[in-house]
């Protein structure tokens, strides 16, 4: 108690402390004015780790080019808390998915339908944002960046073992067989990280065998009544592709489920199996320790049909204005530099992604060059993991079934999630 | 201890008592046995700080690709100290820092005044349904946690221009405040209402009497109230994540988690963050112990 004489000598202390109070609150306060200096000041929302040096480049050299617009880069914000309290960032490039859509189907999302690159984009590629949904009458959403996940494989391995690319389901196992039988790991599983296997073995297992993206439309106008008499259901139809991804663990690591993503592309750096099912994000992973790893990239063949081949593609970047935002034209004078195709184009070159014009430059990395062919003929659908809503857990329900649980009982249980979440919203 | 070199029998044990007192300390010097359990379990507890530590100062050290390759205890040769300086110019440190420091500054102070003189109006006017139903209306906020609340909370704080780190510090103060307050009232009950009535006989107001007689008196529990309030909205993620409106004006974990997301994982320039984040507690620590240390005693014997 060698407080008390401090407290008892100073009769003030409130109104010290009231004081200090006001002025450190005041000082928070100021902090959040900034002097503009009679430009238009826009936030842009990008979060993507890996590429904020790149962006951060892009918005220093357009903040230099002209004196109307000055781009505020925010990384940190949670975008649905920024919706909620009414001030979201003036443009965004993020991440296309489900949880977006929501917010486009709503009506949050301005109209994009006259800037000069919604004419050129790819009508495949706009197809996978109306996919999620769509709002009557508008382009709210410009596709920027596609990147495509397929089977990442070793070069020098194959070569080294006279194994050719698979193409068929039956030349897949034979593949992997021979792998086995040259003592050499097929494929290299990180169970730890469910999301690995979600976006990997299920999505390229389900999406091999026949269009999702149908699937899961009938699977929205059922809604309530999905279940074992439903004309589709996750029971039904997705059985035998579950089945062949449960089947994959024959070929892979012993230890798979106790490995995650970053021990995963360590592996693959070091040869230590032959496939990985994963996308291009683990490309640049891998590089941090083996930059000369010689890889390449196939789609995982579920059928003995070589034309039912294709790839999964996410929607990796896309742009979008809010409705919302006060300075849509200055938001939009943005928009036209992130779309010139020089800059576009050299992003995606960069990170290994897809362009999404239809004159856009073709894919030159060898490591993802592969995937070219099918991403231009159209030959690629949405990962069906991503098509799911979150509330539904289902990458903990494919880690189950990938490490031991019943096919059947958890597929009914996705199917009875479904049509409650069907009965509720 | 026996004293082998002592045969007198007949000696008497008084006089002998003090003599082996005074040569009892000096013989053991050097020979005292070790108490290996004790000494194992502290072994232990050292670890359990250090191994994170080594890890954390070598992980800062390390080049990106050493950073991945999977052994986290290897020494970082050669040495890279870069990750200091991308850590600091990707976090923004100071200003993060400052933002962090000025959060904590602002719910530690306030969750200590405020739940003190809610506490004492309480238990002094137990008798009063009013106080009564109050407290339990407070602590029934210890059942609300933020999440369920999170979508009004960021609506509400975005209404009133309370989207910002006052906003934050506010909404801490807020939650942490029904159990400051079951601390202090717990704490208030014990202390005697007489220490009170002797200063109201000396002429002192309610005011008076608090601020220059009770809260001195609290300040053992304004201790360990301030240290959860400082814990809780110091290392918060959450709510200045959702609250916070400016991204200039984020706090240091929401910044620090730029560092890593699904795809992509750079641990080294991650515990170079984290370390400078920790670097003024430690500091603060190596020069304070003693005070720290005594202070602790001073409680113990009280």
């Amino acid at each position: 108690m060698t407080a008390s004489p401090h407290f008892l000598n100073r009769p003030v202390s409130r109104r010290a402390v009231l004081g200090g109070l006001g002025a450190l609150g005041v000082t928070g306060l100021l902090a959040g004015c900034a002097p503009s200096g009679g430009r238009t000041d826009i936030t842009f929302f990008m979060s993507k780790t890996e590429v904020l040096e790149h962006f951060t480049e892009l918005i220093s050299e357009f903040n230099s080019s002209q004196s109307n617009v000055r781009v505020i880069l925010d990384s940190s914000s949670n975008i649905a808390a920024t919706f909620v309290r009414g001030n979201p960032p003036d443009i965004a490039c993020f991440t296309y998915n489900l949880e977006m859509a929501r917010f486009m189907e709503r009506g949050a999302l301005s109209d994009l339908s006259d800037v000069s690159i919604a004419s050129q984009i790819r009508p495949e590629v706009q197809e996978l944002v109306d996919q999620y949904a769509t709002y009557p009458g508008r382009t709210s959403v410009i596709p920027w960046s596609v990147t495509a996940a397929a089977v990442i494989y070793n070069q020098d391995i194959f070569e080294e073992q006279g194994l050719e690319v698979p193409r068929t389901w039956t030349e897949f196992t034979e593949v992997c067989e021979a792998l086995v039988a040259a003592g050499i790991t097929p494929i290299y599983g990180t169970y730890r990280d469910p999301w690995t296997i979600a976006q990997g073995h299920f999505d390229y297992t389900v999406g091999g065998s026949f269009d999702t993206a149908e699937f899961f439309e009938k699977m929205k106008e059922q809604g309530p009544q999905v279940g074992i008499d439903s004309s589709v259901s996750f029971q039904k139809d997705f059985f035998e592709p579950m089945e062949r991804m449960v089947q994959l663990n024959e070929w892979s690591n012993q230890n798979a489920a106790s490995r995650g993503y970053g021990e995963g592309n360590f592996a693959m750096g070091a040869g230590e199996a032959a496939m990985y099912m994963q996308g291009p994000w683990a490309l640049t992973e891998i590089e941090k320790t083996a930059p000369d790893a010689r890889l390449g990239n196939f789609p995982l063949p579920m059928t003995d049909d070589p034309d039912d081949l294709r790839v999964r593609v996410n929607l990796d970047l896309a742009l979008w204005i809010p409705e919302e935002s006060q300075k849509k034209d200055a938001a939009r004078e943005f928009l036209e530099f992130l779309t010139k195709p020089e800059v576009q184009d050299t992003y995606n070159q960069q990170f290994l992604a897809f362009g999404t014009r239809q004159d856009a430059p073709p894919q030159e990395d060898p490591r993802v060059a592969e995937l070219q062919s099918f991403y231009d003929e159209g030959r690629f659908y949405q990962g069906p993991s991503k098509a799911i809503p979150l509330t539904i857990p289902a990458e903990g329900y494919i880690q189950a079934m990938m490490t031991g649980s019943s096919i059947e009982g958890t597929l009914r249980t996705m199917d009875n999630d479904w049509r409650r979440l069907a009965v509720r919203s | 201890m026996s004293t082998p070199t002592i045969t007198t029998v007949a000696e008497p044990a008084a006089q002998r008592a003090p003599d082996e007192k005074s040569r009892r300390p000096r013989r053991k010097v050097g020979q005292e046995r070790t108490s290996w359990g004790a000494t194992i379990l502290l072994l232990l507890a050292a670890v359990t700080v250090i191994v994170p530590l080594y890890v954390t100062v070598m992980m800062s050290l390390k080049t990106d690709a050493q950073a991945v390759d999977g052994n986290a205890f290897s020494l970082p040769l050669p040495l890279d100290f870069s990750t200091f300086a991308r850590a600091w110019e990707l976090t923004d440190f100071p200003r993060a820092f400052g933002v962090s420091v000025f959060v904590s500054a602002v719910a530690v102070a306030g969750t200590v005044i405020l739940s003190a003189l809610a506490s004492y109006a309480i238990v002094r006017n137990w008798s009063h349904r009013l106080f009564r139903w109050s407290f339990f209306y407070l602590l029934a906020a210890m059942f609300l946690p933020f999440p369920v609340v999170a979508l009004a909370q960021i609506k509400m704080t975005g209404t009133v221009g309370l989207d910002n780190p006052l906003g934050v510090a506010f909404l801490h103060i807020m939650f942490q405040m029904s159990f400051s307050i079951l601390l202090f009232t717990a704490f208030l009950r014990s202390l005697p209402e007489e220490l009170e009535e002797s200063a109201r006989l000396d002429g002192a107001t309610t005011g008076q009497t608090f601020w220059r007689l009770v809260f001195p008196l609290l300040a053992p529990m304004s201790a360990t109230v301030a240290i959860f309030a400082f814990l809780a909205s110091w290392n918060d993620f959450m709510m200045p994540s959702l609250i916070t409106s400016d991204p200039a004006l984020q706090t240091l974990p929401v910044v620090q988690s730029l560092f890593q997301d699904q795809f992509t994982a750079n641990y080294n320039v991650a515990f170079a963050s984290y370390l400078m984040a920790m670097a003024p507690a430690i500091v603060v620590y190596l020069f304070t112990q003693r005070w720290v240390l005594s202070g602790v005693t001073q409680g113990a014997i009280k």
